[in-house]
């Protein structure tokens, strides 16, 4: 406990910290519109899977995502929170391309970056942390009593961002590029050649694994570009997912480019009841990308 | 020339840094051993797949470096498939595993001699024609029906792939309470779902009931082995059956039928009659080489309750081995049937029980047929 001391103390100081630049800056009312981005990912992915064969898969990968972006309330200048949610399903062949390995995963993660905003005022960069969850399965149908691989994951990541705002001609663009990498977690793997009917048994030792850097890699890089048009902007860009596990002698890799397109909105919710509460002239708007 | 102040070089590094790992880590990722498509590189990744995940050169004494040393030399980088796939067959059957196939577009490799070398004892059309009469239930997997004029019940699983109801298992049990005993063929039996072994294992079980052990590969060593994990059956919360039991085997009882005869053998109300089972004890796992054919192996040994290998089968209990006898087939009798039934009439007869044991008894509206509290110890009559 007493080694815990010094840690706890650190964490108020910084608590402490933030609430009270939150207080200097209470003088105006702030509004924080919610960035919410639906875009579907279309691309190539790129598995391997020790546990369900030697060979390397290659098909297309598809991925519906919710991304939504708000500045926080303690501090909206300087701190944002973006969440992010995303449904993926990939299908690919063997080389021979006579088997399929399916993969089904969901992935979640909550984001809090803190915004530094550049001398050159159209670059914002941003860094900080997230956590977040991969919930899954890469499926072979021709595999008898080893079709699946489940999948399961808790990481605590970094993740950064640089976000650029320029005009092509009268049009407004938002560029981005932002990076997440895992660093710590903790997932799931069987062990070399245990079956999931064992598991199923009962068998339950040695399923999680500590993550770090050395067996556990994941990136995620998205370049997005928002082309404001008016209330609604329209969203293409590159979603790269790189990921390489190594636990129980089982390497599990699962790579995928995808271009992306969809929609962004900036949103405010207000009450239509009490319109003494609707933004006034000297009101701030703190966008939490613009 | 303007400076970038200090509190942006915080954020700056960090973008810088993440970039920078990004670039690293795409070829940092963890490797996987490439083979190349030709038939030398086919044969290496077959000849590894077995070498790291097959889970019996220890128990059978196979020296597998040996193997590769015979064969590799066989293979050229010029040849037809077929004649690709004959080499690699003949160099799986090395193991002398039923559980070990190649699996081709045009072939699939199977090492039979743990059956061919046997007599096949069993004989479906004379069973349906002489003891059916071609008039019993069936359902899912099973047929099964109360023998006419010998007081047995006779239940068929021909594989465990097949469906096994639990209404039918009620049905069944139920109908069968006024006979002798039960009679389980499981003849050609080349195995199929676990699940379905503790089904219907579960029906003979008074308690939980340890079923046996299963371990699996820790790594690619021939003796990277897991601690033994032992596992566990329940017994069912249906109709459940406490008279004789009498288990029918051939030498085509395989795999999870063999697994189910592992579990069997150990209930004090059962007897395995018939031939040494075939084996099959090695829970198959499926991987594939570069050319795309898949191949499967044993790679989790199963092992009975009392830590016994069953890979190589099981032997009938003391004094019920028994074969078909062709010329008593001739004229429509399966003696291993025969002798089923007579042991079970000659058991109820010797072992006449009380009237609180005969019949049902009632749980709610299901109920055991005999007395779970004490069911027959037929392994301590004499026959």
């Amino acid at each position: 406990m007493t080694n815990l001391r010094p840690l706890l103390l650190a964490a108020i100081t910084l608590l402490c910290f933030f609430f009270a630049e939150a207080e200097n800056k209470s003088e105006y009312v702030t509004y924080r519109p919610v960035l919410s981005a639906y875009t579907l990912d279309i691309g190539t992915a790129h598995i391997a899977d020790t546990y369900l064969s030697p060979l390397r898969y290659n098909g297309f990968s598809t991925a519906f995502s919710y991304e939504r972006m708000q500045a926080m309330s303690f501090n909206p200048e300087r701190w944002i929170m973006q969440l992010h949610i995303s449904p993926e399903f990939a299908r690919t062949l063997n080389p021979a391309r006579n088997s399929y390995i399916y993969d089904l995963n969901i992935h979640g993660s909550w984001a809090m970056m803190a915004r530094f905003r550049m001398p050159a005022t159209w670059l914002t960069l941003m860094a900080g942390g997230s956590t977040g969850a991969d919930l899954g399965m890469l499926y072979a149908p021709r595999n008898g009593n080893n079709p699946v691989s489940a999948k399961a994951s808790w990481t605590v990541n970094a993740t950064a961002a640089a976000v650029a705002r320029f005009r092509l001609g009268r049009l407004p663009i938002v560029a981005r590029y932002q990076a997440e990498m895992a660093l710590a977690g903790v997932f799931f793997s069987p062990s070399y050649g245990e079956l999931y009917y064992e598991i199923s048994l009962g068998n339950h030792r040695k399923l999680a694994h500590g993550a770090w850097p050395g067996n556990y890699i994941r990136l995620n890089n998205y370049i997005t570009t928002d082309l404001l048009f008016g209330a609604t902007s329209l969203r293409i860009g590159y979603n790269n997912y790189i990921a390489s596990t190594s636990a129980s002698n089982i390497v599990t890799r699962r790579i995928t480019h995808c271009f992306t397109f969809g929609i962004t909105t900036e949103w405010l919710s207000l009450p239509l009841r009490n319109t003494s509460r609707f933004p006034s002239a000297d009101a701030r708007i703190i966008s939490a990308m613009y | 020339m303007n400076r970038l102040p200090l509190k942006n070089i915080l954020p700056t590094s960090i973008i810088t840094a993440v970039a920078i790992a990004a670039i690293l880590l795409f070829p940092a990722c963890h490797s996987i051993e490439k083979w190349e498509s030709d038939p030398q590189g086919n044969f290496d990744a077959l000849w590894t797949i077995l070498d790291e995940h097959y889970c019996f050169f220890e128990d059978k004494n196979i020296d597998w470096n040996d193997v590769y040393a015979s064969y590799r030399s066989k293979i050229k980088k010029e040849m037809e498939a077929d004649e690709f796939f004959n080499l690699c067959a003949e160099m799986l059957a090395t193991l002398r595993d039923g559980h070990v196939n190649l699996s081709s577009p045009f072939n699939t490799s199977y090492y039979r001699k743990w059956w061919s070398d046997y007599p096949q004892n069993f004989n479906k059309r004379l069973i349906e024609e002489h003891y059916l009469n071609f008039d019993y239930a069936a359902a899912g997997g099973v047929i099964y029906k109360e023998l006419p004029g010998r007081n047995v019940g006779y239940m068929r699983y021909s594989s465990f792939s097949g469906g096994i109801g639990e209404t039918m298992l009620d049905m069944m049990l139920y109908g069968f309470r006024e006979t002798d005993g039960l009679i389980i063929d499981i003849r050609d039996n080349g195995g199929g779902n676990m699940t379905n072994v503790e089904k219907l294992a579960s029906r003979f079980l008074a308690e939980r009931t340890l079923a046996g052990y299963i371990s699996h590969k820790t790594g690619p060593g021939h003796n990277d082995f897991s601690e033994p994990f032992a596992y566990y059956f329940e017994p069912s919360k249906r109709v459940r059956w406490f008279k004789p039991v009498i288990v029918l085997t051939n030498r085509s009882t395989f795999s999870a039928a063999n697994n189910f005869v592992s579990v069997m053998q150990y209930l004090p109300q059962v007897l395995i009659v018939g031939a040494h089972t075939g084996g099959g004890s090695g829970m198959p796992y499926t991987s594939e080489i570069p050319c795309g054919w898949s191949v499967r192996m044993s790679a989790s040994p199963v092992y009975d309750r009392n830590m016994n290998t069953t890979e190589q089968g099981i032997a009938p209990s003391a004094g019920c081995a028994i074969d078909l006898d062709p010329e008593a087939e001739a004229q429509g009798i399966d003696t291993m049937l025969e002798f089923a039934i007579i042991l079970l009439n000659r058991l109820a007869q010797e072992n006449k029980p009380d009237e609180s044991d005969r019949g049902s008894r009632s749980v709610g509206t299901m109920c055991d047929v005999g007395n779970p509290s004490a069911p027959v110890q037929i392994k301590a009559l004499s026959f």
